[in-house]
């Protein structure tokens, strides 16, 4: 890597100068399996459609690992603080999805769901050559990405217990919104700082973000999976995905993506 | 070679590795309870913290190792993927923990020194993702096998070495948390020895990939991100003299009675290469 890639990486070397990663990953949230009090659910079930919310949630929440196959083969992978949030962040959500497995099998019973995944067709190759040619900026893509995906699924979260207000939900999701938000606010640092430093990532993370289905993960899933997210929490409280917007919109040179928007098609 | 029917059929490698059971309990290694002044009392020597200095830089480097699996098909398998994430957890907290140690030495080793060494890897390893992209997709499951006997040789090693400088320094601090951390490599060994087993024994062209791999390429863990006399320096603090030799001679044997690499003395030649003497 040239010498002025290095120092261009040692200018950025705080870029969420209020987040300790140290601090986020020492107290990383592990399973909620003692938390979840399944029980509850067996005077109180979840309606289907919430099932079917969940479902959805469950495998996009777990794709971790697909989503760092394409980060991690970008120069994003350099930067040890990064790295060093994304392993717990990847752990998280581990158990964020194992959460919604055990609430989802305790309505319908059965066993964990042992297929493999899903997963886009592979363009790794290809990926990887841009990215790299792309070099840092493609940093601030990665964590635009997880800001504008956190502010989607936490928005999901909320609407979904607005939907179905069963107690034993509302505590879990709560919960789930605890991590989340410190998830969001490690994204959201970044992605502020690394765009506001340069106009180039911010015309490459614009190009990114219109060109990605949301929420991530969406890919892997059947289309109509993703129209029944959007349209059973969102069709019925549209300004939700016009504050969502608005969010982005905030992001230095990321104005009118109307990325929910497009996606919602409402 | 039925690779259609393999194919179809649901991946069931993990009899002998409850992957539940593992991430249920997987933690990060624990260092609150040692009194870590007792370094000031009873510093480690030069030697020491040199070897333990590239040891976290290989425990912090697994992210990057961890990219050259994902690029692969393995990640799809449910299982796969649930130890992944934990495993490159734990391996984090390794780093996280000898940093530690070497930080009460007055040797720093943060985030900013492990983007360096990252730097200076340059376009090698760019390249890493590509290669194994095309290896991976053209080889198809096969290649997973390898992965995963490489998995599996590279934490042998990980534990042989954390258990011998344990043995060495009989420090009360630092052999105790060496100790920790090797308790840990050890269920990344059930894990991908495991795997290994049940890929090697049901595919002949995984094993000759493999065989083919790890003779043609293997190297002490961190060779392929540390310079050379590092590596020459860790190895033969390690596992220099008959003992160190009997070490390594197990780690072959693990590794040889794996289907179809009998014979295999690949951790034996590479120390040799690297000029460590018995």
């Amino acid at each position: 890597m040239p010498r002025s890639h290095e120092v261009a990486l040692d200018d950025m070397s705080i870029p969420a100068p209020d987040f300790d990663v140290r601090a986020y990953a020492n107290d990383a949230q592990a399973s909620y399996r003692d938390y979840l009090n399944l029980e509850a659910y067996r005077a109180h079930p979840l309606s289907a459609d919430t099932l079917r919310i969940l479902r959805y949630l469950q495998v996009v929440e777990r794709g971790t690992m697909t989503h760092l196959r394409s980060v991690l083969v970008t120069a994003t992978h350099k930067d040890a603080r990064v790295t060093a949030f994304l392993i717990s962040w990847a752990f998280e959500k581990y158990w964020i999805a194992d959460a919604l497995d055990q609430i989802i099998r305790a309505h319908e019973g059965g066993e964990a769901d042992r297929a493999p995944f899903r997963t886009p067709v592979e363009r790794t190759i290809r990926e990887s050559i841009v990215a790299n040619i792309i070099g840092l900026p493609m940093i601030a893509v990665h964590m635009t990405l997880g800001a504008v995906d956190e502010w989607l699924m936490q928005a999901a979260y909320r609407r979904l217990v607005e939907l179905d207000p069963n107690p034993q939900l509302i505590d879990t999701v709560t919960r789930f919104l605890a991590t989340k938000g410190r998830q969001l606010e490690f994204f959201e640092g970044q992605a502020r700082n690394r765009l506001s430093t340069s106009t180039r990532a911010q015309k490459v993370t614009r190009r990114r973000l219109a060109k990605t289905p949301w929420p991530i993960g969406a890919r892997a899933e059947p289309r109509e999976n993703t129209e029944f997210f959007f349209g059973h929490l969102f069709s019925s409280h549209p300004s939700t995905i016009v504050e969502i917007d608005a969010l982005v919109d905030s992001l230095a040179g990321q104005k009118n993506l109307n990325l929910m928007k497009r996606a919602a098609a409402l | 070679m039925d690779t259609a029917r393999r194919r179809r059929a649901s991946p069931d490698y993990l009899m002998a590795f409850d992957i539940d059971r593992y991430t249920s309990t997987s933690k990060k290694v624990q260092w609150g309870d040692l009194d870590f002044t007792e370094f000031e009392r009873n510093p480690l020597p030069d030697a020491t913290l040199r070897s333990l200095r590239y040891m976290a830089d290989v425990e912090y480097h697994t992210v990057c190792y961890l990219r050259d699996l994902l690029v692969t098909p393995s990640h799809k398998e449910v299982d796969v993927s649930a130890f992944m994430t934990m495993w490159n957890r734990e391996e984090f907290w390794h780093g996280e923990a000898l940093s530690k140690v070497l930080g009460a030495h007055d040797v720093t080793l943060d985030y900013d020194e492990l983007k360096a060494t990252r730097l200076k890897l340059g376009w090698k390893d760019r390249l890493d993702p590509i290669k194994q992209s095309v290896l991976g997709n053209v080889i198809g499951k096969d290649f997973i096998a390898v992965h995963m006997i490489w998995g599996a040789a590279n934490e042998w090693s990980a534990v042989a070495a954390y258990n011998r400088l344990a043995d060495m320094e009989k420090h009360p601090v630092l052999s105790e948390l060496l100790r920790r951390i090797a308790k840990q490599e050890a269920r990344h060994v059930a894990f991908y020895a495991t795997q290994a087993r049940e890929r090697l024994a049901k595919s002949k062209k995984a094993q000759v990939l493999a065989r083919l791999a790890l003779k043609g390429a293997w190297g002490p863990v961190g060779s392929s991100i540390m310079p050379a006399e590092e590596v020459t320096h860790v190895m033969g603090h390690l596992f220099s003299g008959p003992e160190g030799l009997r070490e390594i001679r197990k780690l072959d044997e693990h590794i040889s009675r794996m289907p179809g690499l009998e014979g295999l003395t690949i951790v034996e030649t590479s120390m040799k290469k690297y000029g460590v003497a018995a």
